[in-house]
């Protein structure tokens, strides 16, 4: 689930539409708007926790596992007498907070390498073997590893998910930018006297981006998915701040006698990711079209 | 051929170098020792110095990185620090039970992935169309480590079928283990059943759109026949070659699914050797995964030169 | 031009038939692993059923859930599993509930006058499982073994106490002593008799050699032990069991779910909080042990300003709401306690116990006392799902009285270095263990209590007196020795550099076919006398 699932699509002899509209043309589509609404949807939540919620995600009380629908707390509380709504909110708003910064920051990194490599075919080998380190490594090793040198915090999940996306991006861009230079604008180009450079950023990155808006989509589910995956190793955000994957491994234990407990969470990551993998479909069968 | 891969070799031989320097590295900057996590958290000051004596972590780290890398070239891999054993033989324990999981897993896209994906193709009801698609979309859009704890809750509490962890020896006794298999490995394949499906039924519906078909559906030819001579075989291609990058994805994957069920593959020797500072498999286990990854890279690259002989020469 | 990938409209396309089809093939192949021959939730159920008595019946194999490996190196160390020591070893005491030494190896001793030495007559028709005999030479290697800094034993410094050994014959050993040791049965229950030839296979976990009830048939490294009776065991009859298996199951639903439908019948490692729903199924009983291991504490640095202040650390104590703690995140195992030791500690009373309580008023009043209003400080504790809730709790009430912490999660093997080497922060919550034997083993084996060296940095003249005194003095009388524990437990509670907050034992989770097991002080399990009865 870390790479983009291209859909198979074999419908070459179709005509390309204007240039101007794919990603709102995606967007219109049943898929689109649907993923949009879930994503908007979670997000406001999120950004409206102070608001919706009557507690401080971190007040406890000695209300230990309140059934849902409790009086001053819909959700219920978690163990610590703590209301699960507001936990669930603020949860929503500290992981939207990391993959909205993780998620560019890998991009931006993973294209910066790809450039780079494209300038001279050592630095382009240099690159390529640093991204099969990356990739070698497992994400889970990754993460400890860090963790363990950098102390707990936001900080250290952020890299984690920066880390493990470079070598995405860098290859997808990379890949683009070999098919491009094949193209015969490039070659016009060349001949016309355009520099290197130029080149590079002018033509060739504008016409790989595509798939790059497509992975972006699929890496932010990914780092919600890196996120929780670290609170369950206990490398997670630091307590007792709420995250989604953090409440929700602290449910765990009370999974068979109190479900409610875990249903909130869960909820929210289904509907933030289900939103986010239906936008990258959308998006994906737009701009390959 | 043979001058591609002398071309190449270098570069892998040098990734394979680096990635020793790195991982010995990465060991050392993180903080804590395997002597104070071997001594026991009552431990004196005289038994952590004993017992770091004793590992040889109080000689210059040059010198503690050549004896490895000395001892590797040799083909020994010496005693664990913290797990217990021969390295050696907890890698190979690890490899064989990981392997286990991943092919079985690997089994279960296949099945429940062509299910979904046939299913999702041809049904002509609505609700089964609907239901592939919400299996799909769910198997996705649940985090596996809640998909793991999901299925323990349903298989072995609820009904009580399936042993919710632990692992059995497929020679001993395999009826038993492949009931310690499969709740892991259905945790592990589901999502990249659901990826698979997916795949497959894009691809049986384009098939079945196209016009050979629709001409040999005019001429008669049994529905059933269309699907299985026609559209599965023309829809299988891309859904190969998917299948062998989701089998990267299982490898990957199966660390975290081995630790929600106890699989005592390579994950979780991973995961123990760290929280336990057992610099020797910590070491080992992560090299061997780099070079994998280098051959398998390596022979996608000589695959290609063949394929390709402009390749060969630029 | 346009049109989306249409959907085929064969008027008959393979439907349902096919579907299914595909579907009543996937359930085949699954049922060939399910309707096989046995299946592995029943097949430990059904175990060892025969007759429907509950008298003690042989054979049966018993199926054990543990949370976390045997670990070969620590294996003369206390860790969280130390179960499988009085499987394959012995040891040559045991303790009973009120603390008074029974024979095992040992037969009986005879202490001197002036406490220097005591003699040890012992067992002289036990065998080692490869049929060498056991003789007195065992047990000096045994002692020797415990003062080798490598090994990692808490109770070295009570090892390092004996000076010289006398050998009276195979079977007679007098342990000369530098001093008298009031926690010398201490060692003798916690010490395993090995075989010293294999020692260094045993530390490896190639070969484990000992006289107990059961043999080493194989162990897995993260799956668990395997174990086959002992036929030729000095006690006759015993043990009842054939075999022993302990199974590593690391998450608790896992391990609950598996003592639920019968796949393991004991376990020693079912979390507190999860016992509730466990209790109300008839099958299955609780019992609790004091083996200490896990109380619960809030260890101070008495190095960081202003918790160098006495008045400041009682403020703490005040603060936190143990009951609560109690409640919620030790599942109502265990009880609330200021000073380290379980009920069944000679050092216990009621008084100390309850010498703190929560009361942020007095504590707010005694950090104003002290010049304070609002403290800033950091708070280390575990990355484990318990260790971090326990931290949560504390620093919510600590917030109550003005005392603002930041938590730090951190690895076992960093929290542990730390531990150890005397790096913790300001503040930590952790978990001590050996306040459930002597008393005076709790300075002189447990490190955050250790009277010369310890985490907190703590030293004071009158504790170490103290300390020495009440470890030094041996044959003094019932209220002479209960007025020495009471000043350790005075010092304690006064100078709070480890400040308690619950003592818990270790709870036994079995199945009520399974009768006879108990475990040691220091948690190794003894099945001598287990069985499994038959019928349902």
């Amino acid at each position: 689930m870390t790479l983009t699932t291209p859909t198979p699509h074999q419908n070459k002899g179709r005509t390309r539409k204007s240039r101007r509209s794919p990603y709102l043309t995606a967007l219109t589509t049943a898929r689109g708007r649907t993923g949009l609404l879930l994503v908007l949807l979670v997000a406001l939540a999120g950004v409206l926790a102070p608001v919706l919620s009557g507690h401080a995600p971190t007040d406890q009380s000695g209300d230990t596992l309140l059934p849902p629908l409790s009086a001053g707390h819909p959700l219920g509380t978690d163990d610590l007498g703590r209301d699960l709504l507001s936990r669930v909110l603020y949860g929503i708003r500290a992981d939207l907070g990391i993959i909205a910064v993780a998620v560019p920051l890998g991009a931006a990194a993973g294209c910066a390498c790809a450039l780079l490599a494209a300038v001279h075919p050592v630095v382009d080998t240099v690159v390529q073997r640093a991204f099969d380190l990356v990739l070698a490594f497992p994400g889970l090793i990754l993460a400890l590893a860090v963790t363990a040198v950098l102390g707990p915090g936001r900080t250290p999940v952020i890299v984690v998910i920066a880390v493990a996306e470079i070598p995405v991006f860098g290859r997808q861009l990379r890949a683009g930018i070999l098919v491009q230079r094949g193209r015969e604008y490039v070659a016009a180009a060349r001949v016309g006297g355009t520099g290197r450079a130029r080149l590079l950023t002018r033509h060739i990155l504008p016409n790989a981006t595509d798939p790059l808006i497509v992975q972006l989509a699929v890496s932010l589910t990914v780092a919600v998915f890196i996120e929780g995956a670290m609170s369950f190793l206990g490398v997670g955000v630091r307590p007792p701040t709420p995250t989604l994957g953090g409440v929700l491994s602290q449910s765990m234990p009370y999974l068979s006698q109190h479900p409610n407990y875990a249903a909130g969470p869960l909820l929210a990551v289904t509907a933030l990711v289900l939103g986010l993998s239906l936008l990258a479909e959308a998006l994906n069968r737009e701009v390959r079209r | 051929m043979t001058r591609y891969l002398l071309k190449r070799l270098p570069s892998a031989l040098l990734v394979l170098a680096l990635a020793s320097f790195v991982v010995f590295s990465i060991l050392r900057l993180i903080p804590g020792d395997p002597a104070s996590s071997l001594a026991g958290p009552d431990a004196s000051a005289e038994t952590v110095a004993a017992i770091r004596a004793r590992l040889g972590l109080d000689e210059p780290l040059f010198t503690q990185y050549a004896h490895w890398v000395g001892d590797l070239v040799r083909g020994d891999l010496g005693p664990s620090y913290a797990i217990g054993g021969d390295t050696a033989s907890l890698i190979g324990d690890g490899l064989a039970a990981t392997a286990q999981l991943t092919l079985g897993a690997l089994v279960l896209v296949v099945l429940i992935g062509g299910a979904l994906g046939i299913a999702g193709a041809t049904a002509r009801r609505g609700w089964v169309r609907g239901a592939v698609r919400a299996v799909t979309t769910g198997a996705l859009a649940v985090p596996p480590y809640v998909t793991g704890v999901l299925l323990v809750l349903v298989f072995a509490v609820a009904l009580g079928v399936l042993p919710p962890g632990g692992h059995a020896s497929f020679l001993d006794a395999p009826d038993l283990a492949v009931q310690y298999l499969l709740l892991p490995a259905l945790c592990l394949a589901l999502p990249s059943a659901a990826v698979l499906g997916r795949y497959l039924k894009d691809g049986i519906e384009h098939a079945l759109a196209e016009d050979y078909v629709r001409t040999a559906k005019a001429a008669g030819v049994a529905p059933r026949r269309l699907l299985w001579r026609h559209a599965v075989p023309n829809a299988l291609p891309p859904v190969v070659t998917l299948l062998g990058m989701q089998t990267g994805h299982l490898l990957g994957g199966a660390v975290l699914v081995e630790a929600i069920f106890a699989w005592p593959g390579l994950g979780r020797l991973a995961e123990q050797g760290l929280t336990r500072r057992d610099y020797p498999v910590v070491q080992d286990l992560l090299l061997l995964l780099v070079a994998v990854f280098v051959v398998v890279q390596l022979l996608t690259d000589l695959v290609y030169a063949w394929l390709d002989p402009r390749i060969r020469w630029e | 031009m346009t049109d989306p990938s249409p959907r085929p409209s064969l008027p008959d396309a393979p439907t349902r038939r096919t579907t299914l089809r595909a579907a009543g093939g996937g359930a085949a192949l699954l049922g060939l692993g399910l309707a096989g021959c046995r299946s592995a939730v029943s097949d430990s159920k059904s175990a060892g059923a025969g007759g429907t008595s509950d008298a003690p019946r042989r054979g049966g194999t018993l199926d054990i859930a543990i949370n976390a490996d045997f670990t070969p190196a620590l294996l003369f160390t206390q860790t969280g599993q130390s179960l499988q020591n009085r499987l394959v070893f012995n040891t040559l005491t045991r303790y009973d509930d009120s603390l008074r030494p029974q024979p095992e190896l040992a037969t009986s001793w005879t202490y001197a006058k002036d406490g220097r030495s005591i003699t040890l007559r012992l067992r002289d028709d036990v065998t080692y499982h490869d049929g060498r005999k056991f003789t007195a030479d065992d047990v000096v290697f045994a002692v020797r073994n415990l003062q080798n800094p490598l090994r990692a034993a808490q109770l070295r410094a009570t090892a390092l106490a004996v000076s010289g050994f006398e050998k009276r014959g195979d079977h007679e050993l007098v342990l000369k002593l530098k001093h008298p040791v009031a926690n010398l049965f201490d060692l003798f229950e916690f010490m395993i008799i090995t075989d010293p030839d294999s020692v260094e296979q045993a530390v490896t976990g190639k070969k484990l050699n000992g006289t107990g009830p059961f043999k080493l048939a194989k162990w897995s490294p993260g799956t668990g032990l395997s174990l086959t009776r002992n036929a030729d065991y000095w006690q006759p009859g015993r043990p009842y069991l054939d075999r022993v298996e302990l199974r590593v199951v690391a998450q608790a639903e896992a391990l609950l779910s598996s003592l639920r439908t019968g796949q393991s019948q004991l376990s020693y490692d079912v979390p507190g909080k999860t016992l509730a729903s466990l209790t109300s199924d008839g099958t299955l009983r609780t019992k609790e042990y004091a083996v200490g291991g896990g109380a619960a504490y809030l260890g101070v640095n008495t190095t960081v300003k202003p918790l160098d202040d006495p008045t400041v650390r009682h403020a703490l104590a005040w603060a936190v709401d143990r009951e609560r703690l109690v409640k919620q995140t030790l599942g109502g195992y265990g009880f609330a306690s200021a000073a380290p030791w379980p009920k069944s500690s000679p050092a216990y009373t009621e008084a100390n116990r309850t010498h703190y309580t929560y009361d942020p008023g007095k504590a707010r009043e005694l950090l104003k006392s002290a010049g304070h209003s609002r403290l800033d400080l950091p708070l280390l504790h575990v990355n484990t799902p318990g260790e971090t809730a326990n931290a949560e709790s504390v620093q919510y009430d600590l917030k109550q009285i003005g005392v603002h912490t930041t938590l730090e999660p951190t690895d076992p093997a960093v929290s542990q270095k730390k531990l150890i080497s005397q790096g913790m922060p300001a503040l930590w919550v952790q978990g001590h263990g050996f306040a459930q034997v002597q008393p005076s083993t709790l300075a002189v084996s447990a490190y955050p209590f250790n009277e010369a060296k310890n985490t907190s940095k703590y030293r004071s003249e009158e504790y170490t007196a103290i300390v020495r005194k009440a470890w030094t003095g041996t044959g003094l009388s019932g209220s002479a020795s209960r007025a020495l524990y009471q000043e350790i437990s005075d010092v304690l509670l006064d100078a709070a550099f480890v400040i308690d907050l619950a003592v818990r034992g270790r709870v036994e989770t079995a199945s009520t076919k399974l009768h006879g097991v108990t475990i040691n002080k220091f948690a190794y399990l003894n099945l001598d006398n287990a069985y499994l009865a038959s019928g349902s």
